[in-house]
């Protein structure tokens, strides 16, 4: 590997991310510019935009590494990820654009008019958001000791100023142009490699057996059903509670575009996670030494100079290193801006200042817990987000947008529910492992505390005697009717 | 916020009615207009989980053709057990193709909306 290559490469992405978001900050003025870019980014623009900050670490590094440690397992993350952005469109992109609100937060105060349930939405966020970041430090720490042997301290912070700094200089108007920017960037940078080494590999005299390679043990039918069940249900949801994910639909022009916009992004996400599918497949070929725990993640950067030796492969890995630092600044600039909007509206005046404030405080926390802990599985740990935003945050999101009987009590009940529980789950699973029976509900707690969030939300709200809201259903209308046209 | 347009009706429901609240911008304020609104997010959410279901039985399906049909193991593509190329390409397919049409069936509902309110203005 030339080290040299793959800095200038990190560099070059630094650089380009810099230029651009000048070029925003040049025509950001105005409060709404920060939050929203204003609303109005085209549906191709927003849909790159929305694209490249999805996909993080956890899916460029992450999936081929997971397909090469465990098998066809993998291939469940990247289908419920695209699959949650149809759950989104179904249920929440339209409506949420129609609310005229900012954040989730925002969203949930106007709907169920309560500053109770609006700081624990707030806190919710602030919570996925940070441990969201955690794992785009790590994979920025493991990206830069990989191919130029530097302490991973030294990756993480680097992201982590960065994305304070362009958050804090250019807002969402920024950020947006560089987002998408960075999705055809990441994509170039495994279809490119993935291509030439599927043909490399393909037309070799490479002797392999398939059945050696990709055993049935580890195939698709090798899956436990209640896990593949449980995974697939968080991550269907999951992406709906993300505060990242809904701030975005806020820029489109109006609902019927932000359908539009959902529907692209389904499309471009699914490319980029058959590409990434593809890799994963040729690196069970050409690398299966690295089928270890810790060193699987590092696979995609290291296959294409393990296939082609000397400059090309040089050039293709610097090619990877790029496009995996592209996927920690995008994820990890989209969470910092909304949580910053988030903290900016609830602990000061929502000002543009208090916004570049809360831009620095919010890249701060994640830092530290990436500098004090070590690196788990990409994949997991994205996933564990995706399982405790479904819990928390999604039951309540879809309620308070379809059912007018919810009450301010049953939401703050339902999050706090979803929440502990999931939390509980993980600490216990994380603490003594397996409990006999009880070990897959731990490992997967999806498929229980998000029905009981559920249930916890209605039946607190039907209890409640002091009611739902007068306007609820004069706001249901809003969010469910097209604007004259 | 942005600044929409406010109606004011008078004498349309009965008299003495008690007042409700202030109407949000370009909130329905009669009931005819209420009526056709929930109708409207009925339809929209019958259309939201019949896409859903459909989704869940395409899922649910191919799944169980990875688990139970063992030859799928046998055949092999590039060099790749079919099993495994339908597991990692098959679905995105099936995610796109639900979006597609509930992107129409929503625009279509919205559609029909309008109309019967245009209508009913006339």
């Amino acid at each position: 590997m030339n080290a040299v290559l793959d800095l200038v490469a990190v560099a070059l992405v630094v650089g380009a991310t810099t230029l651009i978001g000048a070029y925003g900050l040049r025509i950001s003025r105005t409060t709404s510019d920060f939050f929203v870019a204003s609303r109005t980014v085209r549906p191709v623009w927003n849909a790159s935009a929305i694209s490249g900050e999805y996909l993080s670490a956890g899916t460029f590094l992450g999936l081929s590494g997971l397909v090469l440690l465990s098998g066809a397992e993998g291939f469940w993350f990247p289908i419920g990820y695209a699959a949650g952005y149809l759950l989104v469109l179904l249920f929440v992109a339209a409506p949420l654009r129609r609310s005229g609100a900012y954040t989730i937060p925002d969203f949930i105060e106007a709907r169920l008019e309560s500053r109770r349930a609006r700081r624990v939405t707030s806190a919710a966020c602030l919570l996925i958001g940070w441990l969201y970041i955690v794992p785009q430090l790590h994979g920025a720490g493991i990206t830069l000791q990989v191919v130029a042997d530097i302490p991973p301290w030294v990756g993480a912070v680097l992201v982590a100023v960065l994305v304070a700094a362009a958050a804090a200089a250019g807002g969402m108007r920024a950020i947006t142009y560089v987002q998408a920017f960075q999705y055809w960037l990441k994509l170039t940078a495994l279809l490119v490699p993935a291509v030439l080494i599927a043909f490399a590999v393909g037309g070799g005299a490479r002797d392999i057996d398939p059945l050696v390679v990709f055993p049935a043990e580890a195939g698709p039918s090798g899956l436990d059903a209640y896990a593949a069940g449980s995974l697939l249900l968080a991550l269907l949801l999951g992406t709906m509670g993300l505060p990242h994910v809904l701030v975005r639909f806020y820029t489109s022009p109006t609902g019927g575009s932000a359908r539009r916009t959902t529907v692209l992004v389904i499309v471009m996400v699914s490319v980029f996670y058959a590409v990434s599918s593809v890799i994963g497949l040729l690196a069970r070929i050409v690398a299966p030494d690295l089928a270890r725990p810790g060193l699987a993640d590092t696979v995609a950067l290291v296959l294409p100079a393990r296939v082609f030796p000397g400059f090309v492969g040089e050039l293709l890995t610097a090619l990877v290193v790029a496009g995996a630092f592209a996927a920690f600044l995008a994820t990890s600039a989209g969470l910092t801006v909304s949580l910053a909007g988030v903290i900016s509206q609830d602990v000061f005046s929502g000002s543009v200042r208090s916004f570049r404030l809360s831009a620095l405080l919010v890249a701060l926390v994640p830092l530290a817990i990436a500098l004090l802990t070590q690196p788990a599985g990409l994949v997991a740990s994205v996933g564990a987000v995706f399982v405790f935003a479904a819990s928390a945050l999604s039951p309540v999101l879809l309620l308070s947008i379809w059912w007018s009987r919810l009450t301010a009590r049953g939401a703050v009940a339902g999050m706090v529910i979803g929440a502990v529980a999931c939390g509980l789950a993980f600490l216990v699973h994380a603490a003594v492992g397996g409990v006999g029976m009880a070990a897959p509900l731990l490992a997967q707690p999806a498929a229980w505390t998000i029905p009981l969030a559920t249930a916890v939300s209605v039946v607190v709200s039907l209890t409640d005697r002091s009611g739902a809201p007068v306007r609820a259903g004069a706001y249901l209308a809003r969010l469910h009717t097209p604007g004259r046209s | 916020m942005s600044a929409g347009r406010v109606r004011v009706s008078a004498g349309a429901g009965k008299p003495g009615a008690p007042t409700r609240g202030i109407a949000l911008p370009g909130a329905p304020v009669d009931d005819v207009e209420a009526a056709y609104a929930r109708a409207l997010r009925r339809s929209q959410l019958r259309l939201a989980l019949g896409t859903l279901f459909g989704f869940v039985v395409v899922v649910l399906v191919l799944y169980g053709a990875l688990t139970l049909i063992p030859e799928l193991d046998q055949i092999v593509w590039f060099g790749v057990p079919l099993s495994w190329l339908l597991h990692a390409f098959g679905f995105y397919p099936a995610i796109a193709g639900f979006a597609i049409l509930y992107v129409r069936g929503a625009n279509r509902n919205e559609r029909r909306y309008r109309a019967l309110r245009e209508e009913d203005e006339r």
